[in-house]
């Protein structure tokens, strides 16, 4: 009798284990899994807000953050993401997984700058070393574009990962000539005024960011991927009209509880300077043929930029049936 | 996966006619007398599993063993693979000879002393089970991005693992061979480079050839952790525009090259300084 006991209250306990451990299962049967292809940092700030935004419509936005933006394609080829971010043209061309970007998130901001003791402007360059983050980058792009119009040929181009480092590495005088990021540029800006300058910079129009899912995703949770599309384009149109508004959201939501006060003092100046180039329509057809012409160039894509199809790369609907609500702008 | 068929089974169907029974006896006999067959039959077997997973596929991002194939004599032949291996050998050659020095000689000198053991056993110890992945960023932090970086991280890979086999091989030479020297009045010296040098030579190539495997995971970690040259650029790079066959043609190339080098140090131990040890 007392095992018969036991044994009825182990399998009671058991039981009650396995309905614990399957109903949030239940209650939450479909979360958009988002993988991010970097830590969160400053940068990211408005989308995070606009995932808050995305939930508080009853998204159930789940965020992953990974090592790098291939980690996260491969996850989202693999299923075990939804949404990805990154550019992952050259990955869409040669792997033929129904994978398709359905919107811009940001243009590639560079700034090529050049230590003034040794350069001053592009022609000085001419069989000279430069810096880039990695070889097929969109930084190489950018140094070779503009190489190729000012008539000039680099001696070398060395690799040197995290436009942070190559900041740091121009402040140490270990590399004279580079390309950095925002925040790079106001570090040279604020650290050594004047020692370094920012070279012009013709039109450069490609995608830094971008989301992506699989096809199949995209059509099944249409009205979840409109929501997020939805929340995204006008916390951008937000922040386009008033790059102050950052801190606030920062603030509403609880973002990046665990910033320094530095990385909290850098939030207005980054969105002061990216306010202006945020993509406010989303990108779509414009942004995809800009990407051709920027990305056969630096050797992501191949073939001609004309013959790409913006359908092979892209999904519209979504952005479409959003900016057909809400409006262009 | 019909071309990467093994040559014992084409020539077993090409003959089937004329009795099955002889071939089989011949294919017996033939794997009997040369032991590089089943080293062929494991890799084709390897590679047929290889072609058919990439054909199924299990991965959009998985090619096929022919299509890495191709992308691997592509690669030799335009002249991206031998410079690259030009640039991962040099941290990986420095590296693993100075381990190999400093190790040998650092773990006899333990296993020769109880002072020298107390001082040193604990670091390699503690060095050999830290996740040197973890530790490889940090490098960076001190010494750059430069060949000096890379070289360390070769070093701490090896190092470690020479040490303590080398230690290992001292302290376990047999002792009635050190009696015997003693009975026969030898000095210490005489007893070190007679007896305990030669007696522990088996493990401790055992253990240069462990810390040149060790050598060669720690030169790729700081390819691909520190900055990509050389394998590791190729491997980056072809992963980053999507160029997957190059990419598992990179990891494939370095893989085997790793393999020759430690079954020629195999070889050479066996053939020059083990001769009761070589096959007749």
């Amino acid at each position: 009798m007392n095992m018969l006991a036991r044994r009825m209250r182990a399998s009671a306990v058991a039981a009650a284990l396995c309905l614990s451990a399957a109903v949030p299962g239940l209650a939450f049967a479909d979360p958009m899994r988002i993988a991010f292809g970097d830590i969160a940092t400053v940068e990211s700030l408005h989308l995070l807000a606009a995932l808050e935004r995305a939930k508080e419509k009853g998204v159930d936005v789940q965020v992953t953050f990974l090592k790098s933006e291939d980690i996260a394609a491969q996850a989202v080829v693999s299923g075990q993401a939804d949404i990805g971010i990154g550019g992952p043209y050259a990955l869409l061309q040669k792997v033929k997984a129904p994978i398709r970007i359905f919107l811009q998130l940001s243009k590639l901001q560079f700034y090529p700058v050049v230590n003034t003791e040794f350069y001053k402007e592009w022609k000085d360059l001419n069989g000279q070393e430069v810096a880039v983050h990695s070889r097929g980058s969109g930084t190489e792009a950018i140094m070779q574009l503009m190489a190729d119009k000012n008539g000039i040929a680099y001696s070398n181009i060395s690799y040197v990962p995290g436009a942070e480092v190559r900041t740091g590495a121009l402040l140490q005088g270990n590399v004279k000539a580079t390309i950095v990021d925002s925040s790079g540029k106001r570090i040279l800006e604020k650290e050594a005024p004047g020692k370094f300058a920012f070279l012009p910079l013709g039109e450069v129009a490609a995608t830094d960011e971008a989301l992506f899912a699989n096809t199949d995703y995209l059509s099944k949770n249409q009205k979840d991927v409109e929501i997020l599309v939805e929340s995204i384009l006008t916390t951008w149109r937000e922040v386009a009209a008033d790059p102050t508004s950052a801190v606030a959201l920062r603030e509403k939501y609880k973002l990046l509880p665990d910033a320094t006060p530095d990385m909290v003092a850098d939030i207005d100046p980054y969105f002061a300077e990216a306010a202006p180039a945020l993509p406010l329509n989303g990108g779509g057809e414009d942004a995809a043929k800009d990407d051709f012409d920027f990305y056969t160039i630096s050797g992501a894509l191949e073939g001609n930029a004309a013959d790409l199809k913006v359908e092979d790369f892209w999904d519209l609907t979504a952005l479409n049936a959003v900016l057909a609500k809400i409006g262009t702008k | 996966m019909h071309m990467a068929a093994t040559p014992h089974k084409v020539s077993a169907t090409g003959g089937a006619g004329s009795g099955s029974s002889t071939i089989v006896e011949t294919l017996a006999e033939f794997a009997r007398r040369r032991k590089s067959f089943w080293v062929v039959v494991s890799l084709a077997t390897l590679f047929t599993a290889w072609e058919i997973a990439g054909r199924v596929p299990i991965s959009f991002a998985f090619p096929t063993f022919l299509e890495t194939l191709a992308a691997l004599i592509e690669m030799a032949l335009d002249g991206t693979l031998l410079p690259a291996y030009a640039i991962t050998f040099q941290p990986l050659v420095i590296g693993v000879a100075v381990s190999a020095v400093l190790g040998i000689g650092l773990g006899i000198a333990m296993g020769l002393s109880d002072k020298a053991e107390w001082l040193l056993a604990p670091v390699f110890i503690v060095l050999q089970a830290a996740p040197m992945a973890a530790l490889v960023p940090l490098v960076t932090f001190v010494y750059g991005i430069g060949l000096v970086a890379k070289t360390l991280a070769v070093i701490m890979l090896a190092l470690p693992v020479i040490v303590l086999n080398s230690y290992k091989a001292v302290r376990h030479v047999n002792p009635s061979l050190v009696d015997m020297c003693r009975s026969f009045q030898g000095t210490r010296l005489q007893q070190i480079s007679k007896i305990i040098i030669p007696d522990a030579t088996p493990v401790l190539f055992a253990g240069l050839r462990l810390g040149i495997a060790a050598g060669f995971i720690g030169v790729m970690l700081a390819e691909l952790l520190i900055t990509p040259t050389g394998i590791g650029d190729l491997i980056t790079y072809h992963r980053s525009i999507a160029n997957y066959a190059h990419m598992y043609a990179a990891v494939a190339s370095i893989i085997a090259v790793s393999t020759i080098t430690l079954a020629a140090l195999q070889y050479i131990e066996v053939r020059f300084l083990r001769p009761e040890k070589r096959r007749k």
